[in-house]
């Protein structure tokens, strides 16, 4: 019996240890402590950045150009895996940096944990030259700046040049038009390589990081509905459930579970999967922002895809807009953090941010308005289309909210779990509407 | 037991030496030579402190990077967290909420499929493979290391690999094999009915060969003049099998499904890699959805308590199959 019970400690111990790891990870960013900024007054500006890929050597340049006017050093650090997590466990140990540039989607999340910094644009010099839409992404759910945008971007549609014109058909530019054209690329064998193996439609369906949502959203504008309705002060209250919103979800049900166009496996697909299914001809129409631009001209696609406004709806051709934000920090060096903002929205740090190396275009459509995105990328028409597509198109999603990645998953798991189950789009959108307002409630915004 | 208490705490922890010394110290106090006895007491108590001077290292990288945090995470589990502004008590809030929260529960349900299904789909395979290649042959080995690479390639590479080989198009991989002999094409990992069992089926792929190289060294350990006394009695292969080898693989059968279920309620890159918890959540786990809580939903806190209660679990399975073990001994 004895033995019996040292084992048993023995291994409860080893379960222990086994187990600890998943605690361990998740509970590195604890702390009980008050909140008490006491940033480094000297020193380099620490500024982090949410990026991978050759993005490091873009902004190292950019910031270079910054300490040779200013004087002022930079210490960069850069990662893509873990990034909040990573700044929750500064914010943990009250060492955060002074900057950080991440996506809008962050601004609610990160005012809410108190860790950044209001902001007050008439101390960033050249402020108001950034177009109104982007200003409206670094705000907060009642109105207050608490970022300055850095980039911004809209999603347009990526079509096969080459199977539209083997089956001689146009370019989309309505709802049918979509369902016509995906049916075709789905049935017609537009590779013409004599098996039934391409799809229309490219959507990355996968719950994670809420990509559905992400993807349907710009169906949702473009059929008149949208996530909520504000009061104008702050308080929303959730409006998935309207006529326009089921048609939304009707449409996506109509070509997933109907027409079948869809490229198979897209409920679990990530950008990642969905751009290997367009580079690999597996689906023909994609629905993306302009970065994939340099990442598909990278692969065999090159040249035979073209660039299009994304589709008419019934109610608008609306797209989600996402944008780049640059965060200042609670207990900054404000002074020669402010210097730094105000250089990254001036003309030359937003033409480096495109230009500068140029398979990292850091700034997408530039904030502002003076800058020409199709000239600086030599002509590229595609370019302009992109920024005229922002500038009239763009619908952002509701960053300001204390959490909208929670709001996303949300909408991201019913979505998914409709489509995959073919269920009735009302019914699905009324359960997703009572989810979205019991969120809202917990996150103190509902009206 | 008496004997602890002037043994000291150090030797009560360590029974061994404990014992070891105790039979010297009777000896000693018999010539009733009590200065003897303390050098004694002082040596042994030295010789008790030795093997955790050796166990420091381990114990202190276990201690800062295992324990420190489970216990730090148990903590948190009572908090509402909030790294820069300051954690708020809550109580036993967050497991209030686990209990009541339908996609944990889902998840918890997903978790126990899982984990029973490959449990026992990998130990059956794992044995059914030991039995084809244990022996000392030379081309058995060079099987078995075959049959092993699945354990040693990492999940990552195994989940790309499977998701490309399964892809639910006509023209994907398997469906193309299926289509030979007319069946399909199934959907796998991209239907909820579906996915399931196509997770489960790739996690007995990759696990079935460790436990398969766990049952070879408990077969290579029973005596063989127990097949020959069972062949000479007139005993057909199947009753060798169930007579001999099954009883005789008992405790190695323990270990396999402890390791097993330990490994399956705490599945996570297996999930995360293949379906990300879909479609429609019908893959989600209970640490995928632990992990949602904490990155996407921003909540440690909750995340801590659904930690916690995993660790206790944990805790309590494998104590019962340890009392499963210890009574079948006893039988």
């Amino acid at each position: 019996m004895d033995s019996l019970r040292r084992g048993g400690f023995r291994l409860a111990a080893g379960a222990l240890a086994v187990c600890s790891l998943t605690i361990g990870t998740l509970s590195g960013c604890g702390s009980s402590s008050p909140s008490n900024p006491n940033a480094n007054a000297t020193g380099p500006l620490t500024v982090w950045v949410r990026g991978s890929g050759d993005s490091p050597k873009a902004y190292q340049k950019v910031f270079a150009a910054f300490t040779a006017k200013t004087g002022v050093k930079v210490t960069q650090f850069m990662t893509l895996t873990d990034f909040e997590t990573k700044l929750s466990a500064a914010a943990s140990a009250h060492k955060l940096p002074d900057v950080v540039i991440d996506d809008a989607a962050q601004l609610g999340s990160f005012q809410t944990q108190g860790i950044i910094q209001q902001i007050d644009p008439a101390s960033i010099a050249g402020s108001d030259q950034i177009v109104p839409a982007a200003w409206n992404a670094a705000k907060d759910a009642t109105g207050v700046t608490y970022a300055v945008p850095f980039s911004a971007q809209a999603n347009v549609l990526l079509v096969r040049k080459d199977w539209l014109d083997r089956l001689h058909l146009s370019p989309p530019a309505t709802w049918s038009d979509v369902e016509s054209v995906a049916k075709a690329f789905t049935t017609q064998d537009p590779d013409g390589d004599g098996k039934a193996d391409t799809y229309g439609i490219d959507v990355p369906g996968t719950t994670s990081r809420g990509y559905i949502s992400w993807w349907w959203s710009s169906l949702l504008w473009q059929a008149g509905g949208d996530y909520v309705k504000s009061d104008g002060h702050g308080k929303y209250t959730a409006t998935l459930d309207s006529p326009a919103a089921i048609t939304a979800a009707r449409e996506f049900e109509t070509l997933a579970c109907t027409d079948k166009v869809i490229q198979p496996g897209m409920l679990n697909d990530d950008t990642t999967a969905a751009n290997k299914a367009f580079e690999t001809g597996v689906a023909g129409m994609y629905l993306t922002g302009p970065y994939a631009y340099a990442t598909m001209d990278a692969t065999a696609v090159r040249g035979k895809y073209a660039v299009v406004a994304p589709p008419q709806g019934p109610a608008s051709a609306q797209t989600l807009a996402e944008g780049t934000d640059m965060y200042l920090m609670a207990g900054a060096k404000s002074k020669e953090a402010e210097q730094l903002l105000s250089f990254m929205i001036s003309q030359q740090a937003q033409t480096m941010g495109m230009t500068a190396v140029p398979s990292a275009t850091i700034v997408r459509i530039p904030i502002d308005g003076n800058v020409d995105a199709a000239a600086q990328h030599k002509g590229d028409q595609r370019w302009a289309l992109a920024e005229q597509v922002f500038k009239a198109q763009g619908h952002y999603e509701y960053d300001s909210m204390p959490n909208w990645t929670a709001l996303r998953q949300e909408t991201s798991n019913e979505i998914n779990a409709m489509i995959a189950n073919c269920s009735d789009p009302a019914a699905a959108m009324s359960v997703l509407n009572t989810r979205f307002q019991t969120l809202l409630r917990q996150q103190g915004v509902a009206g | 037991m008496a004997e602890h208490s002037v043994t000291g705490r150090a030797a009560a922890v360590i029974s061994e030496p404990d014992q070891g010394a105790a039979t010297a110290r009777g000896a000693a106090s018999a010539g009733g030579r009590r200065a003897s006895r303390t050098t004694r007491a002082r040596r042994r108590a030295g010789r008790a402190y030795l093997p955790w001077l050796f166990l420091a290292p381990a114990l202190a990288f276990f201690g800062v990077f295992r324990f420190w945090p489970t216990v730090w995470g148990m903590y948190l589990s009572l908090f509402h967290v909030r790294p820069y502004l300051g954690n708020q008590w809550v109580g036993f809030g967050n497991f209030t909420r686990a209990f009541s929260d339908p996609d944990l529960r889902s998840a918890v349900l997903h978790t126990l499929v899982d984990a029973a299904a490959t449990v026992v789909g990998s130990a059956f395979a794992g044995f059914c493979l030991a039995l084809l290649l244990e022996g000392p042959a030379r081309h058995l080995r060079v099987l078995r290391t075959a049959a092993f690479l699945p354990v040693v390639v990492s999940m990552v590479a195994v989940a790309e690999l499977w998701n490309s080989l399964l892809f639910p198009g006509r023209y994907g991989a398997a469906n193309s094999l299926l289509g030979a002999f007319g069946l399909g094409p199934m959907p796998f990992l991209g239907s909820p009915h579906s996915a399931l069992a196509t997770v489960i089926g790739v996690q007995i792929w990759k696990a079935a060969p460790y436990d398969m190289l766990i049952f070879v060294a408990g077969l290579a350990g029973i005596d063989a003049q127990l097949y020959e006394a069972a062949a000479i009695d007139g005993a057909r292969p199947f009753q060798r099998l169930r007579m001999i080898t099954l009883p005789a693989l008992r405790p190695i059968t323990t270990i396999v499904i402890t390791l097993g279920l330990i490994r399956g309620l705490r599945v996570f890159t297996e999930i995360y890699v293949l379906t990300n918890g879909g479609p429609a959540g019908s893959t989600q786990t209970v640490v995928p959805y632990d992990y949602l809580q904490a990155t996407t939903d921003n909540d440690v806190g909750y995340a801590a308590a659904i930690s916690t209660m995993l660790l206790l679990a944990t805790v309590v399975l494998t104590l019962l199959v340890r009392w499963w073990r210890a009574r079948g001994d006893e039988d």
